[in-house]
């Protein structure tokens, strides 16, 4: 089952954001996705569980550094603009590829 | 042949101390014996016995004497079942059945045929598990689960109920975690990997196979996804040397299981170089249950012609012969073999593992790389930024030729993938199934993401599903058929929710090898702007060519 592993009330501090992502980051598995919504973000793993961030959403700039911090493909051009629907989802499955620190 | 004395261990394909519950033996769902073959230059039994064994244990690269049998570089059918992968993840899934739909997603897609499927009627069941082992029998009963798809409808239809149940065959799994991420029920999670959890996981296995081939009385031959529940399917085992959540690993098995469904194992494979001959062939480990050649990079469209004319004259006209091969074997170094081939008209099928990118030799740039792909042979830098060319399209190629077969498809597109394998098997005469494999650390991106990129890949029209049949009609307009891609008479895909355009750029964001192209503020270069209107005329000429424009 699902389960929500951690929470955090974001307090217009993200350095405290990222050091909570930081302390609790191995409560979770493999991130596979977050969903940003316009008040919260909630940060799923492979399993479903996820933490949830309060008081934080799309229209907030202080959102970026912390989907930065999760390696969320998102468009900063596009993230705070309204949505029809609930909430926006990005995926966070990117990784560096092979080698990619020297050339062959 | 002289065969070399046998070890007075128990075999390969029994159990002993190191392997007590006998998880790595023939057969997939059930148990089988060796494979034998009639030729006097392949002793399978000494094979298994002595060179498996060798290497399993450690030895075999240094103690093993090199003599004729090693020699010759023959590898027996299905050999990869006799190997231990049990190590070298941290953590395996773990089935919870009663979240389970039996939708047969997690079987279909894993790359190790290390996830498997059953289905009996609930009276044989209860029978066959009364004569289990008491200690282990309510442990074992659990795991299976009443769907409405086996049980419902079974006893609906039947008056008798399928019990279904998926297991996780631990010395094939290796940990990527895909299944977990196609499987939309939650029925499906990552634990990590601890005495209790394996002794468990290798006892279920054993069972699993103890309780004897699932009743086709409840698979539906409508239900495509379903072929992976009958053994005949499975000439593709776990054990293979491919990545963890190795796209080709699951198209190949998928490809495999169409054509054996049909043709069981008569039937055979000419492999191109590139990764899916290192990973199928890792001496002295195969996991094709068919017969399978390997000549050089260049060559295995022409290979395969002098294979079927030799068949022919056997009268195995009946027999089915692929060709596989990456893009580099196909759209670059084999492709004026693979044109000489489709001119031909000759019965062989061509499958393309199209990673775009030379995955086996470390990433260099094949011409079906991506614009503004960064690779090893484009790589970007200040001056040029990845790969400046366009990519070149094989499915438009190999239509121009006279009535060739043609097909791009994707394994997480199920039954768009079935549909145009079994279309290009009941074809006479060319055909060719280009399908797009996420290479995860040529493309950057985690180990369980090769479905969701490939689907990605096509809702973004980096990658089109079509199907190009000649027999549909003597017009393009009538034989290209782009059924299966969102908004088909449209630029872009709508995404329904948030109604926003999903597009190329969007593919890029999200995969490492294109990272390079967004500054700070996530904007696309002028290069990724290119190839994503290089994708939309793609996309824009299949639908003049399909007539939607």
């Amino acid at each position: 089952m699902s389960a929500l592993r951690a929470t955090h009330a974001f307090a217009a501090d993200v350095p405290a954001t990222l050091e909570f992502l930081k302390r609790t980051r191995w409560e979770l598995r493999e991130l596979r996705k977050v969903w940003v919504w316009k008040d919260r973000l909630q940060i799923f793993d492979i399993n479903g569980d996820f933490f949830e961030i309060r008081g934080v959403g799309y229209p907030d700039a202080a959102v970026v550094p912390i989907l930065r911090a999760i390696n969320a493909a998102f468009d900063p051009a596009t993230l705070h603009a309204p949505t029809a629907a609930e909430y926006k989802e990005f995926l966070t499955g990117r990784r560096y590829t092979w080698a990619h620190d020297r050339v062959m | 042949m002289a065969v070399a004395t046998l070890p007075a261990a128990p075999s390969m394909n029994a159990a002993s101390d190191k392997d007590p519950f006998n998880n790595n033996c023939y057969g997939t769902t059930i148990d089988r014996p060796y494979k034998l073959v009639n030729l006097p230059v392949l002793d399978v039994n000494d094979f298994n016995e002595r060179i498996i064994r060798g290497y399993e244990e450690g030895y075999g690269e240094k103690e093993l004497p090199a003599d004729l049998s090693l020699a010759r570089s023959l590898i027996p059918a299905g050999t990869a079942s006799l190997r231990d992968f049990s190590y070298i993840a941290p953590e395996i899934p773990k089935y919870i059945p009663e979240n389970c739909t039996g939708c047969m997603d997690c079987v279909t897609e894993c790359p190790d045929t290390a996830i498997l499927g059953k289905v009996l009627g609930e009276d044989e069941w209860e029978q066959k598990l009364a004569a289990l082992p008491e200690a282990d029998r309510e442990m074992y009963k659990a795991q299976w689960s009443r769907t409405k798809k086996y049980y419902e409808a079974g006893k609906k239809k039947t008056g008798v109920g399928g019990m279904f149940n998926i297991i996780i065959d631990p010395s094939k799994c290796k940990g990527c975690a895909e299944c977990v991420t196609v499987c939309d029920d939650n029925a499906l999670k990552m634990v990590a990997k601890t005495d209790e959890i394996m002794t468990t996981a290798r006892k279920s296995h054993r069972l699993f196979k103890n309780m004897g081939p699932s009743n086709e009385k409840f698979i539906s031959g409508n239900l495509l996804i379903d072929m992976m529940l009958k053994e005949q399917t499975h000439i593709y085992t776990g054990g293979a040397g491919s990545c963890a959540g190795c796209g080709e690993g699951t198209a190949l098995r998928m490809l495999c299981a169409a054509t054996g469904s049909k043709y069981g194992e008569d039937w055979g494979i000419v492999a191109a170089t590139g990764c899916n001959t290192v990973y199928t062939s890792t001496y002295p480990y195969n996991p094709y249950m068919v017969p399978w050649t390997n000549s050089l990079f260049e060559n295995a469209p022409t290979y395969a012609i002098g294979v079927r004319m030799r068949w022919d004259q056997m009268g195995w006209q009946h027999k089915p012969l692929w060709v596989v091969g990456g893009d580099g074997a196909m759209y670059d170094i084999g492709f004026q073999a693979l044109s000489r081939m489709f001119a031909s008209g000759m019965n062989i099928k061509v499958f393309v593992l199209d990673t775009q990118v030379y995955s086996n030799t470390g990433g260099q740039a094949s011409t079906a790389s991506f614009t503004g792909q960064n690779t090893k042979m484009s790589v970007h830098g200040k001056a040029i930024a990845g790969k400046q060319e366009r990519r070149k399209e094989i499915a438009q190629i190999a239509m121009m030729h006279p009535r060739v077969y043609v097909a791009q498809t994707t394994a997480a597109h199920v039954n768009h993938f079935y549909k145009a394998v079994l279309g290009a098997l009941e074809f006479d005469g060319p055909a060719i199934i280009a399908c797009y494999t996420t290479c995860q650390p040529e493309h950057g991106v985690a180990d369980n993401m090769a479905g969701e990129q490939a689907r990605l890949a096509v809702d973004t029209r980096a990658f089109p599903l079509l199907i190009y049949d000649p027999r549909k009609g003597d017009t393009i307009k009538k034989r290209l058929s782009l059924d299966g891609n969102p908004n088909k008479n449209g630029d872009w895909y709508i995404h329904p929710k948030t109604n926003q355009e999903i597009t190329f750029i969007d593919f890029a964001r999200s995969e490492g090898r294109f990272v390079k192209h967004f500054d700070k503020d996530g904007n696309p270069s002028e290069t990724l702007l290119a190839a994503k209107q290089d994708r939309l005329e793609n996309w824009r000429l299949l639908q003049e060519l399909a007539g939607l424009r």
